[in-house]
């Protein structure tokens, strides 16, 4: 008890003039320059696409973006090392979520593809879509559907890994046609980002259910599973 | 840029050290991918991979000896659109420790490691290797963020891997404050984003040196990025007392993983403070107020780490605990390099690479003697020298390195240290760098000393593979022999931009 008030006195106001600090430093921030954000405009047209963020995410700054699929299977690859088992009952799925999952696969799949598909040239894209494609997944697995264990080996990891494979593949092509890492030809900058962001979306969407899930699959025997169809 | 430019033309050509520092990035990312897929080979794939990445090393020091630093503008379209990737002497020497020490794991892991963990440790080591080489050769403080995660994500991972409770709860705390240091990190990228609309560090360091009408530097958000930044990095580099995680994380890991997290990963934050410290934020930080403070907290640490070190009764603390004071050397260099410059910093780069030597062949012996006779406890080692010379031998090197006896190459980064101390009339750090050696030689001892003397309770001995044993004298023998290649290591260091170092006069 002694301990924690001696905490609370010299810790609070530690925090406290160190939240002051940021706060007078944030609000005293000067005007934003704006020339990157012009120089992103005026490179759009070789982007390969039409909305700026997608721009930066998959052109300019694509290789942060690679990085971070990395990150994506890095935490996957995390939690599968703790082994852990499923905890969950098996119950027979209740009558209206059944009905309603079934009712809203096809749907959160049609999202899945319009957000990818949109992301082109308005908000959305690969992570907003591989989001609605996990969710999805987690709502079938809630439901009780499970992945054949024909799928969860093999094929299961081959949908994981498609995203950054495929980015690293790009990486190596573009790397030998044009010498730079990442750097597409003009005329097929947008082909390039489809292909990325359609694997990117399967990859993500895997991935997140695969996290929710926690267990690898093919741990036990016919536990976890859920993904799409 | 000339020369980009003309390759621009020509595509299917690009220079060789294109080759070298791309395959440094893609080849662990194509470890990570093919361990994942075929889980059952990925013993090979993960030591194949830590081969060819030594080869990739070498040729990317082969290129950039005869062309000087080299920059890659990824996408094609540089700074401040896009990102660069940056390689100099700094770089390449921490690239290409990275590489050994983290070949001699490998070699060590195939034999440490059964079938079932080993599936687990291949492709979060890979991703480890991955995180450490693309750090190294990126040049934006976004980027730097990202390699960041990367890297502390996997730290942490293995670290949990063989799931005991110490593990567990070790990584949970490693996991919290790397957590709080990559978001402290985050917030500093940005204010610095805001105020100057630029996250490579080249054009920062320009922006910052050069103050025009429009944009201040020494705004509260330049002091607050820094103060953010600083902070975050050291903690994530664990410099006293921001040290809390690192005994029971790097205590508790399986012994290969001790070895990368000690040698590796803590440099590599360490290796982003030293490249901001000295080009974006030198304008700032020219004032001694703030590289005392940090010459401080070095000294506290390496004392206050040496003295715990030596109270310890297991060996795998004692020898976290001596991370905890080897890091304190390297804060030295903050009070030292604005007026000792060359001297500082080579001081503390041959510390870097040596401790990367010497402490990963201490927690490799660690693990030997774990294997071997099922425990840690330092008083019951009973005559190892006897029944486990190789280990034995290695630990003692290795400890050379450590406590900085001549001809090792802890001996020479201490010395450059101390006579940069000697030339600015710092005694007072002077007897700090000479204490923390004979500390170390005190911890040192008490580990040879028991490993001569029988125990009271025998343990039953079990048989440790020769590839962990030779591992780790390599890396001990490595360590010494580091001693004899001054010349060669510090001329290296001298590659770097004009524009980056001028500040420190290299």
């Amino acid at each position: 008890m002694n301990r924690n008030r001696l905490l609370l006195v010299v810790l609070l106001p530690l925090l406290l003039t160190l939240a002051a600090g940021l706060g007078y430093a944030v609000l005293s921030l000067p005007e934003q320059p704006q020339y990157l954000q012009k120089l992103v405009m005026d490179n759009m047209a070789e982007s390969g696409v039409s909305h700026p963020v997608t721009a930066v995410l998959l052109n300019f700054r694509a290789y942060d973006t690679l990085l971070e699929m990395m990150v994506l299977l890095l935490a996957l690859l995390a939690v599968w090392s703790f082994d852990m088992t499923d905890p969950k009952h098996k119950t027979a799925p209740n009558q209206v979520l059944d009905t309603l999952t079934r009712l809203l696969t096809p749907l959160l799949i049609l999202v899945t593809a319009y957000l990818l598909w949109v992301g082109a040239h308005a908000p959305g894209g690969a992570f907003q879509a591989g989001s609605v494609l996990a969710a999805s997944a987690v709502l079938l697995s809630l439901a009780g559907w499970r992945l054949s264990n024909k799928l969860t080996a093999l094929p299961l990891r081959i949908v994981l890994v498609a995203g950054p494979g495929v980015f690293i593949i790009i990486s190596a092509l573009t790397m030998l046609l044009e010498g730079q890492l990442l750097k597409y030809p003009v005329a097929q900058a947008g082909l390039y980002i489809v292909i990325l962001e359609t694997f990117a979306t399967l990859s993500i969407g895997a991935t997140l259910a695969a996290l929710f899930l926690g267990v690898r699959p093919g741990k036990t025997d016919k536990d976890k599973g859920g993904k799409h169809k | 840029m000339a020369i980009e430019n003309a390759l621009m033309t020509f595509p299917m050509a690009f220079p060789l050290v294109s080759l070298f520092a791309v395959t440094l990035i893609l080849l662990p990312l194509v470890g990570v991918i093919c361990c994942f897929l075929m889980p059952r080979i990925s013993r090979t794939l993960g030591l194949f991979t830590s081969f060819a990445n030594v080869i990739s090393v070498a040729g990317l020091g082969w290129q950039i000896l005869e062309h000087d630093s080299y920059r890659h503008a990824v996408g094609g379209w540089g700074a401040p659109l896009g990102i660069e990737l940056y390689a100099d002497g700094l770089s390449l020497l921490m690239l290409a420790t990275t590489a050994i020490v983290g070949l001699a794991i490998s070699v060590y892991s195939t034999a440490y490691f059964k079938p079932a963990a080993g599936v687990r440790f291949w492709p979060i080591w890979l991703c480890l290797l991955t995180a450490l080489n693309t750090l190294f050769l990126s040049e934006d403080i976004f980027n730097l963020y990202v390699t960041l995660e990367l890297l502390s994500l996997s730290a942490v991972a293995l670290t949990a891997l063989t799931g005991s409770k110490e593990a567990l709860s070790g990584a949970m705390r490693y996991l919290l404050a790397s957590l709080l240091a990559s978001l402290s990190y985050l917030l500093g990228v940005v204010l610095l984003y805001h105020s100057f609309g630029s996250v490579d560090i080249s054009i920062l360091t320009q922006q910052m040196q050069a103050p025009s009408a429009t944009l201040a530097t020494a705004t509260p958000a330049v002091w607050a990025a820094l103060g953010l930044m600083g902070a975050g990095l050291m903690l994530k580099t664990a410099i006293f007392p921001l040290h809390f995680w690192l005994p029971p994380a790097h205590g508790s890991a399986p012994a290969p993983v001790s070895a990368l997290l000690s040698a590796l990963v803590i440099k590599a934050s360490f290796y982003i403070l030293l490249r901001l410290w000295f080009t974006l934020f030198e304008p700032l930080v020219d004032s001694q107020a703030i590289n005392s403070l940090l010459g401080l907290l070095g000294c506290t640490a390496i004392l206050w780490g040496s003295v715990q070190a030596i109270r310890q009764t297991r060996l795998k603390l004692l020898i976290a605990y001596s991370t905890v004071a080897q890091i304190g050397y390297l804060f030295l260099i903050f009070p030292l390099a604005p007026n000792m410059g060359s001297l500082a910093w080579n001081g503390v780069a041959y510390l870097i690479i040596s401790h990367a030597l010497a402490k990963s062949a201490m927690f490799l012996c660690a693990g030997n003697l774990l294997r071997f006779g099922g425990h840690d406890r330092i008083a019951d080692l009973d005559r190892v020298v006897q029944r486990l010379p190789l280990t034995a031998a290695a630990f003692a090197l290795a400890g050379v390195s450590i406590m900085g006896i001549p001809p090792s190459g802890g001996f020479i980064g201490k010395w450059l240290l101390l006579e940069a101390s000697m030339n600015q009339g710092r005694w007072d750090l002077v007897a700090v760098i000479v204490i923390g050696g004979l500390l170390a030689a005190v911890y040192i001892f008490k580990v040879i000393g028991y490993t001569f003397i029988p125990a009271k309770v025998t343990h039953e001995a079990h048989a440790v593979s020769a590839r962990m044993q030779w591992s780790a004298l390599l890396l001990a023998i490595g360590a010494v022999l580091l001693g004899f290649l001054s010349l060669p290591v510090l001329s290296l260091l001298n590659i770097s931009d004009a524009t980056i170092t001028s500040g420190v006069g290299l």
